[in-house]
Order: C-alpha cells, then structure tokens, then sequence
C-alpha cells in the first residue's frame, strides 16, 4: 500500500451513512497503545501533555534518589543517575517532540515507535553488555508512558469530533455508549452485519464498514478518511475532490432525513386509513428522549441486559427500580415492554474473575455453541435470583405507569408458566411487605426460536403478547450464523422462510386474539416493511431514528395493496428471487 | 572554531552507562557542539543513548570533534576524561 495519496478499501457494509473524519485506533486491550491523528489545533497541547509527564516522570526519579542517598547502595544511586540523564536525553526529549510535531500523532505512539526503533537497534549490538542498556532505556520510558497514560484510557463515549473508531471488534457495551454526535463512523476488522455492535451502530446511525485489516491502515500514515457505510468503502487519505463529492451526498442525506422527521409525530396510517402503532426499540435510558422526538407509541422493546453490558454489574433491586419508574413516568402513559435480561451467549463482556459477578459466567465456561446455550431465559432460570430482584423492580416501578414483561427466548411453553408463577410469588411478596400494586403486568413471549414459532398457538394462548425477534428467528430457522463472515452471505432475511413462519405467527396469535409486535431490523428496511403490514403485522419495534422512515414508508401503501404484495412474495420459493420481487414490487 | 583529536578508550567496560552519563554531565555547561564517530558512525555525544548505541568496548579509537566558541577547552576536558577513565580509575 503506498504511504501517500487516496486509496480506497472494500470492506462489509454494516451500517448506512457517510462518515468524514480523523482516525482513532481503539485498542482493544489495555497494553495496546492508540495511535490518534491530533488536530492541528491541539497539537500545542499534545507537546504540553509530553513535556508535564516528562517532568513528572523527572520528579519521580529525582525523589527516588533523595530517599536513595540515605540508605541505598551507590550502585542504585548510580542507575538512577543515569536515568535521570536518560530522561534528559535530547533523542528522548527535542526528537520526541520534533515527531510529535511533524506527524501530529499522540505522544504514546510516538514514543512507543522510538522506543522501538532503539530495541531494534540495541538488538543489533554484539556486546551483551551494551546490548542489555535497552533494558534502562525501556525502564524509563515505561515511567513517561505511565505519566502519558490518561489519554490511553478514553472511552468510547468521550471522543473528540469527528471520530473514527478504528478496532479489531466492537464490543456491545461499548458500542452503546457510543455518541454519534462525536463518533463519525467506525471500522472494524471483525464483526459481521448482524452482530449486536452492528444493530447498535445502525440503531444509533453511525456509519459502520467491517472486514477492514486495521493493522495494515495503522502502518500507513493516515491523514483523514471517508466511510461510506451503504457501499461497504473505506476511503483513505481522501483527495479534495473526493471529499467534496462526500460532503455533499452527506448533507443531501442529512437533509433528507430532517424531511422525514418533520412528519414523524403524525401518526403512521396507511393512504386507506388503517393505523399501524410504531414503537422504539431502546438500549441506554438516556436516550429516552429521542423515543418522544420520533414520535414512537412507546417502548416496544427495551433491552435491560444493557444495563449489565454496559456498567459490566448486574443492576441492583433499587436501581432497576428508579431505572424503570423514571422511563415509564417520561413515557407519560405510553407502555413500556422491559424484555428481562437477555445475556449470555453472544451477548458477553469480559469480566475480571476479580468482579463481582463473574462467577455467573464462570459456571458455565466455555460453551461451544453460543447460541445455543445457556442464554437469555435459560440463563435466568439457572440464576433464578436475578430474575426474582428484576421482577420486583418491574412490579415496584408499575405503579407509576405501564410496564410490560418480555421473556426472551422462550423454546417451550412451560418456561412462560415458569415466569408467571415467579411473578405471582413477586407480587404477594410485595403485598406482604406493604407495596400497593394496581394492576396486573402483561407478559409477552419473544418468538426467536423454531420450536417456539412452531408451538406458537400453543404459546400465544398463554401470554398476554406476542414478539417476534426477527434477528434471532432468522438466525436459528435458517441456520446461519450472523456473525460469521463465511456464512453472512447465507443470512438472507428475505429467506421465504421467515415470510411464512410470521405468517404463521400472526395467524396464531390472531386466533387467540393476543397483539404481535415485530421487533428487530426487518421492520425498518423499507423494501420490507409494506410486506410485514401485508402479512398482518400492525405493530413495529424499531430504532428510535428509523420511525419516521417506517412512517413514511406505511404512508405510501394501501392495506389491499400490501396484502396483494404480500401474497405474491409468498408464492417466491428462492430467496435470490424473493429478494428481486421485492426490490422491483416492493419499494415506492 | 572547530577541532578534533582521536582518543582510546581505556577503562574495562568500555562506554557503558557510567562513563556515558559523565560526559554528558561534563558537557552540559558547555556551549559547543560534540560528536563522537566510531566504526562511521556519528553522534551527539550529548546524548547518552546514542553514545551508549556506539557500543564502543576496551581500547576503541573515538574521534571527537568539537564546533563552537569554547571548542578548545571542552575538548581538552573530554581528552582528560577519557585518560583518568571517567574517574574509574
């Protein structure tokens, strides 16, 4: 790869949008060191941050010395002296500045380079003796670094305009708190297109391109870069002419949108009149705001695992309960569906076997298969205690409004009995400790699982609601991996399939005359959300941003219409000509 | 003014860490500019990792050069310092 000039990368497409912006390398452990591009503007402050942690790092050393004269030997005195001088070196202090200067890295990148460039050197001497200095050189580095190091640990959320993450992985925790305000896109060499960073990334409208080898962008000197997250293209070191070209599709987009929000709060009705209630989809509280400003009916999913992902502790009682009953009292009377935490399997952070909860994950070690594992309900179920204290919460934070419980991958109807009953017990508990309950809490399945679409009617009979988690349902009726580069091509949500097996839901549930909620991304891809309606759905779940697109897109059909479209998709027996069907008949 | 004179290295170790940080030291208040060359290779000899980098052992010939207005003495301070072996001896 050539050092200078525009070069262009083809990676996954992960999430729409374009992204313009300057590099960060997010590092994945630790030990890693980032390498950030500093904006001409704070380069003065980049040298100041060096010349502080130098001084410190003196200090430090020149303390060491004084406690040292009383009672050490002359020889550490001596070793320190040389440090101290080592310290003072030029090469350490004018060349590392000098660098800094004229390739507007970060400090930690910079002397993690020349410290390198010395051990290569060093390594090149015959004399052991002389050879075995790098170890001081190193020594006294690794003492500036640690005085460097605050800017090593920024996170995720507090990154400077204009950011472009780069990272082997996203995890989700960390996706969750990324603001897109700041973040302009992110590229990552794992992940595949319906990995939970994925979902996130396109719920929050980060731009988002996978399958990009970062070590080979980290050798090359990156000036700024372009992310065209609907193409799949990573532009490196973009020309003024590229640039422009997307600056400008970037504002026609943006534009664009804010038409569509403009209609947002209206209700999303069919040109014939029949109402379809959109709801959002929610992982961080904080965004509630957003729910009110797309003009949602509620909150048709809201993923309390995040709470545990992101903060990597489960929550207590207490603060799921001020959690809860701050939404639901914003929500103003609109329900909210709390979907009980859904962890476990792919949805995993790495816990510290020093943290208090990673015993939980402990137990059951390794697993083989993820997705098929202890996850979700199962997991709930083994650690029954954690359900109980997220079911009373649920219960306390009821009295202020309408909170609806969700369980997550229910593969048999005995495990909705199992809930109910343990809710039962919550609600007398309560009682008993003088709580005044009102009424009692719906209880929905999500249907992600075969056996549970299969059993549907079965299941649909006992709850109160129905969910059907589009994501996960594709993934395990068709097999497929979604996070897996090999198979993503496999992963057609247009599977004719799946198209049945909701037909068959909405059927179930129809006959006993219980709602059905579709959630997951299916419902926002606009070449897909007229034949959803055709199908019988008339609530969605969506990303709080794609309602006023889901709106406007439902405003564009007539219920005969969708039905007709809806009819002729299922008469496709291929997914590769479904997929034609749909982008000939099924976007307007 | 500039002048320049080869000397040998005469203590055990060679230009280790010790002796290195003394003529560091010593050229601190200097003004001039100081290079050593050893084996075609230059350096700053006001900075101690490169002259630590020189690896030059026991009896290595060093040209020092010094550039600057009080040239002279600093080289005549290096010469005895690297006869009295960096107070070694």
């Amino acid at each position: 790869m050539n050092r200078e000039g525009e070069q262009i990368l083809r990676g996954v497409p992960i999430s729409k949008g374009i992204g313009i912006g300057s590099p960060i390398f997010f590092s994945d452990t630790e030990k890693e060191i980032s390498h950030i591009l500093i904006p001409q503007e704070e380069i003065e402050k980049e040298v100041a941050r060096y010349r502080k942690a130098l001084e410190l790092s003196r200090k430090d050393l020149e303390h060491l010395q004084n406690i040292s004269r009383q009672n050490s030997s002359a020889e550490i005195i001596a070793i320190l002296d040389t440090h101290l001088e080592i310290m003072q070196d030029p090469m350490i202090t004018t060349g590392v500045i000098t660098r800094i200067l004229e390739t507007r890295q970060n400090v930690e990148s910079i002397f993690y380079q020349i410290i390198e460039e010395y051990k290569v050197r060093f390594n090149a001497i015959q004399d052991v003796y002389f050879k075995e200095r790098i170890r001081d050189i190193v020594d006294v580095s690794q003492r500036i670094l640690s005085y460097v190091r605050p800017l090593e640990r920024i996170r995720i959320s507090e990154m400077p305009n204009h950011s472009i993450i780069l990272a082997h992985e996203l995890v989700p925790s960390e996706t969750v708190e990324a603001n897109a305000s700041l973040i302009s896109a992110f590229i990552t060499t794992a992940g595949g297109l319906t990995s939970h960073a994925a979902i996130i990334a396109r719920a929050k409208g980060i731009p988002y391109v996978a399958n990009v080898d970062i070590k080979l962008l980290k050798k090359v000197s990156l000036q700024s870069l372009i992310v065209d997250g609907a193409q799949g293209l990573v532009i490196v070191n973009p020309t003024r002419k590229t640039l422009k070209k997307y600056q400008d599709l970037k504002k026609e987009h943006i534009a664009n949108y804010k038409l569509l929000t403009t209609t947002a709060h209206f209700k999303a009705e069919t040109i014939d009149g029949y109402e379809v209630r959109i709801f959002a989809n929610l992982e961080n509280p904080k965004e509630i705001d957003l729910v009110h400003k797309h003009g949602a009916a509620g909150i048709g999913l809201f993923r309390s695992e995040y709470l545990f992902l992101s903060k990597r502790k489960f929550p207590s009682e207490e603060e799921q309960f001020e959690i809860y009953k701050q939404m639901v009292k914003s929500l103003k009377g609109k329900p909210l569906v709390v979907r009980v935490f859904d962890v476990g399997g792919d949805k995993k952070v790495d816990l510290h076997p020093d943290m208090a909860d990673a015993p939980y994950f402990a137990a059951i070690g390794h697993e083989a298969n993820p997705a098929l594992g202890c996850r979700a309900i199962r997991f709930l179920f083994r650690y029954p205690e954690l359900l109980e204290k997220q079911l009373r919460a649920i219960v306390k934070a009821s009295q202020y409004g309408e909170i609806h419980v969700l369980i997550p991958m229910i593969s048999d109807v005995s495990e909705i009995r199992q809930v109910r009953t343990m809710l039962a017990k919550v609600r007398e508990d309560l009682q008993k400790e003088g709580y005044k309950l009102s009424r009692d809490i719906p209880v929905g399945c999500m249907i992600e699982v075969p056996s549970s679409a299969i059993m549907c009617d079965a299941i649909a009979d006992e709850s109160d609601f129905l969910s059907i988690g589009t994501n996960d349902l594709i993934q395990y009726i068709l097999a497929v991996d979604r996070s897996n580069p090999h198979t993503a091509e496999l992963y057609f949500s247009t599977h004719p399939s799946i198209l049945r097996v909701i037909r068959m839901i909405v059927a179930s549930a129809a006959k006993s005359r219980k709602p059905v909620i579709l959630c997951g991304e299916l419902a926002a891809d606009p070449s897909m959300t007229p034949i959803l309606v055709g199908l019988g759905i008339r609530e969605f779940s969506v990303a709080a941003r794609h309602i006023p697109l889901v709106k406007h897109t439902i405003r564009k059909w007539r219920v005969l219409e969708v039905c007709r479209l809806a009819e002729g998709a299922l008469e496709y027996t291929s997914s590769q000509e479904l997929k034609e069907y749909l982008l000939t008949e099924g976007i307007r | 003014m500039k002048v320049a004179s080869k000397v040998k290295v005469k203590n055990a170790l060679g230009l280790h860490t010790r002796p290195a940080a003394f003529i560091v030291k010593l050229l601190q208040p200097r003004k001039s500019m100081v290079t050593f060359t050893y084996k075609s290779e230059t350096i700053n000899a006001r900075s101690i990792m490169s002259i630590l980098m020189l690896a030059a052992k026991k009896n290595a010939q060093i040209l020092i050069t010094v550039d600057g207005e009080d040239a002279e003495a600093t080289m005549a301070y290096l010469i005895s310092a690297f006869e009295q072996e960096f107070g070694e001896k």
